[in-house]
């Protein structure tokens, strides 16, 4: 098994939803400079909020509730350890155990998520990453589904425990 | 005033968004003036109030969030406190997140000065139904503190006697310690005992001085003591080796430590529950289809709130400044005065104080609008939607609004880019705007276009000139960013106020400042624009007025040979001189320059459609008006930028026009 102890929070994984604890500011001094003056600093609990209608800026609540907003490769150059994200983001590892938190978006979607099996709370794991549809295993049915990538990026998943990180 | 009162000066400091300037304003009320910090283009507020037997001196130190420097404000902040210890610091906490501000706190406690702390917002904390045990506070910072409400007034007596005891009677203030890595520690503790056998005298703490003296590279005022220095900079790079992280970030670990724990101690059991009326309204004004259709609306609503309201405003004076000079003009005693001086005291004297007074109601609009935009807390939404696409001039999405205005007019737009986080935004944005095509050039456009071209074309020309106005503002900016004009760009990591109900009060009053402070610190340069056109087009006093022999005419035919390849003629030349007044000007000029009463038709038969368009491009982009100008002077405080701004307008126009007009004759259009 893949295992890391400094984890990047990629772009694909900044989305509404997604959690991570800031382990290192990154290297950009300024930044780094600016967001511990503000109290943001390493052990804060990151949450994104939102991503800007234009893309590429993103708003951020700390585990103090103090809510800001940052540019997304800012994020993703601090090094943060991601306790939730997009089932379709890059750091989702092959056969690790996942819970489903959230399903993001409407009535329609939540129930033809239902039909499939999945709903939130569900322990489910990827099989393969790099093909489509993506290959999902829902733990508690048994059961094999397929998700398209859109579907796959809606629906937001949590590391159960860090075990794994040595 | 009591002049026999004793002055005290007390500093009011806090991070960004806690209620200073509210604060700030209920203390000082009318007594205010402001300024820019030495040498930067950070505003310096001060006002003054009588307290007992003293007569303060609030200083409103911009808000930061460390005294470590990140930011232009937090290198000013650092500087006052090094340079000029205030005798009292007045510390603002915002209740609904203490650990946030504490930090600031902390820092500042450890200087050994005097301070008060009051925790604002004490009124939303309690409607939330949480009590904060502010003993707590007392006890670890060893300093009087104050639960006030600066929006409703509250709590503000006891602040006020609170400050009295300390000015009265100023303890030695008991230094909280903050628990840092024994290796810091052991770097304060040496540069302060160095510091202790130095000869530097100082209200400070040393331990500060020593903190303050680590995170700067540069050596500061004192550097003349040789050990202190030395050791200062053996200290930085031993630590530079053995921390993982920068110092600054290793001593705001240790601060938030030591507020975090403080916050907790305050709030015992009870958590801040976050606002969920902010998280409502985010849900509509950041929703990811329908933000920017609602910012829009609302930047239109707020263009046609300063500008309808404005324009009849400004006719009205005008209109009154007219009918009082011919009133005036008409005494006898005044007709008794040589023609020359009659003139200078209208031509000159009264139209400028006639274009001064022009710009008051617009200013007042714009900062009302703007206010309440800033109070509100949607400012940063703004700058939260529009940050991408501000993003690639180095810019944030603050400055779109301010690029925006200045499609109204340039000068409040100057003057409302103090509200930008930094000065690298500031300074781009000012001199970004002068190439907005204001109301003024409009009119300009407006009258030219329905003599050179049809009914149906001429929307099209005044499209087309408002494109090449975004155009010109997109590539100015690239190119200023490319040469680092106004620094470097800052990160951009901003703040998301809760929303909150903005105060008549403070909208009045920021409204009324503003008008202040453009006729303190714009008017007179105005004045001077004014009456220096005025010398050009009456000088030498026996030609007639504004033609071909006064020193304006002569200039403008001695630049014909630069304006020739624009195709601009002599008299097009004379009316750009004037239109440095106003753009207003520019067509009444004309009239004057060209003799007669047909303008329209001796302009058709003088130039031709192409050259009116090379005109038109010119008027839109060289420099803007002298107010815009007097402006961007008094905001920016810099020459190299006031010129930068004269000079890149005249460029950018001429070589605009110049490559139109020659395109243009070898295309064949003549």
């Amino acid at each position: 098994m893949m295992t890391t102890t400094a984890l990047h929070m990629p772009v694909s994984a900044l989305q509404p939803e997604s959690e991570c604890i800031i382990r290192s500011l990154g290297d950009d001094d300024k930044t780094a400079q600016r967001l511990a003056q503000m109290g943001i600093l390493p052990g804060t609990h990151l949450r994104i909020i939102r991503i800007a209608p234009l893309g590429g800026t993103i708003e951020v609540t700390s585990s103090q509730g103090q809510s800001f907003a940052l540019r997304q490769q800012d994020v993703a150059a601090m090094t943060c350890d991601p306790v939730s994200m997009p089932l379709a983001s890059e750091l989702v590892i092959v056969g690790q155990t996942y819970r489903v938190r959230i399903l993001l978006g409407g009535k329609t979607f939540l129930r033809r998520m239902e039909k499939k099996g999945l709903r939130a709370g569900e322990l489910v794991q990827i099989q393969k990453i790099g093909v489509k549809p993506i290959p999902i295993y829902i733990v508690d049915m048994d059961k094999q589904i397929e998700l398209g990538e859109g579907e796959a990026k809606k629906i937001i998943i949590e590391v159960i425990s860090h075990g794994s990180l040595s | 005033m009591d002049l026999s009162a004793k002055p005290v000066t007390v500093a009011l400091a806090s991070i960004p968004n806690s209620g200073k300037t509210t604060l700030f304003n209920r203390f000082t009320g009318s007594s205010q003036s402001t300024g820019n910090w030495p040498g930067v283009s950070v505003e310096q507020k001060s006002g003054t109030f009588p307290l007992g037997e003293y007569n303060v001196t609030l200083i409103d130190l911009p808000g930061a969030y460390a005294l470590s420097p990140v930011t232009e404000e937090e290198q000013v902040v650092r500087d006052y406190f090094l340079g000029s210890p205030p005798d009292i610091i007045l510390n603002v906490l915002d209740a609904r997140n203490l650990q946030r501000g504490l930090g600031l706190t902390l820092q500042m406690a450890v200087s050994g000065l005097p301070m008060v702390v009051a925790v604002n917002m004490m009124d939303e904390i309690r409607r939330q139904g949480i009590t904060l045990d502010l003993q707590a506070l007392i006890q670890h910072l060893g300093v009087p503190v104050i639960e006030i409400s600066a929006k409703s007034g509250e709590g503000l007596p006891d602040l006020k006697e609170a400050l009295y005891e300390v000015i009265k009677d100023p303890q030695k203030t008991r230094i909280p310690h903050i628990s840092c890595p024994p290796l810091l520690e052991k770097a304060f503790f040496q540069i302060t005992e160095a510091i202790d056998q130095s000869t530097i005298d100082t209200r400070l703490d040393h331990t500060f001085l020593a903190m303050r003296l680590l995170e700067t590279e540069n050596r500061g005022q004192w550097a003349d003591n040789e050990k202190v220095a030395a050791l200062t900079r053996k200290w930085q790079s031993r630590l530079k080796q053995s921390l993982h992280t920068s110092f600054p970030v290793a001593c705001a670990n240790c601060r938030f430590n030591a507020a975090r724990g403080l916050a907790m101690e305050v709030l015992g059991e009870q958590s801040t529950i976050e606002d969920k009326l902010s998280r409502r309204l985010d849900h509509i004004f950041l929703h990811r289809f329908f933000g920017l259709p609602i910012f829009i609306l609302l930047m239109f609503l707020l263009f046609q709130g300063v500008y309808s309201f404005g324009a009849p405003l400004q006719e009205i004076l005008s209109v009154a400044f007219d009918k009082s000079g011919n009133w005036l003009s008409s005494q006898t005693m005044i007709l008794s005065l040589p023609a020359w001086l009659q003139s200078f005291l209208f031509d000159g004297i009264w139209q400028g104080i006639a274009v001064v007074t022009s710009f008051l109601p617009i200013i007042a609009l714009f900062f009302f609008f703007m206010s309440v935009i800033e109070d509100s807390g949607y400012m940063a939404r703004v700058a939260f939607l529009m940050d991408r696409l501000m993003h690639t001039l180095g810019l944030d999405g603050k400055a779109f609004i301010s690029i925006l205005l200045g499609y109204g007019c340039n000068v409040p737009a100057v003057m409302g880019t103090r509200i930008l986080s930094n000065s690298y935004s500031r300074i781009l944005t000012m001199l970004l705007i002068p190439f907005t095509l204001c109301t003024a050039r409009l009119q300009i456009f407006v009258f030219l276009t329905a003599i050179f071209f049809t009914p149906t074309m001429a929307p099209w020309i005044i499209l087309s000139l408002y494109g090449c106005s975004f155009v010109a503002v997109i590539l100015t900016g690239i190119v200023l960013k490319l040469f680092r004009i106004g620094g470097n760009p800052e990160p951009f990591i901003m703040e998301i106020p809760p929303y909150r109900f903005p105060t008549l009060r403070s909208i009045g009053l920021r409204s009324w400042y503003e008008m202040k402070d453009f006729l303190s610190r714009a008017a007179t340069l105005i004045m001077a624009g004014v009456l220096l056109v005025w010398l050009l087009s009456h000088m030498p006093a026996d030609v007639p007025p504004a033609s071909a022999a006064t020193w304006a005419g002569q200039l403008g035919q001695i630049l014909a040979p630069v304006f020739q390849p624009l195709g601009i003629g002599w008299q097009e030349t004379v009316a750009l001189i004037f239109g440095f007044i106003a753009k207003e000007i520019v067509v009444g000029s004309l009239a004057v320059i060209y003799e007669g009463t047909d303008l329209a038709g001796l302009m058709s038969s003088h130039i031709s459609p192409l050259q009116s368009i090379s005109f038109m491009i010119f008027c839109l982009l060289y420099t803007p008006c002298v107010a815009t100008i007097a402006a961007i002077w008094s905001e920016s405080r810099s020459l190299k930028i006031t010129l930068i701004s004269l000079f890149s307008g005249l460029g950018v126009a001429w070589i605009t026009s110049f490559v139109f007009y020659q395109s243009g004759l070898l295309l064949g259009f003549h």
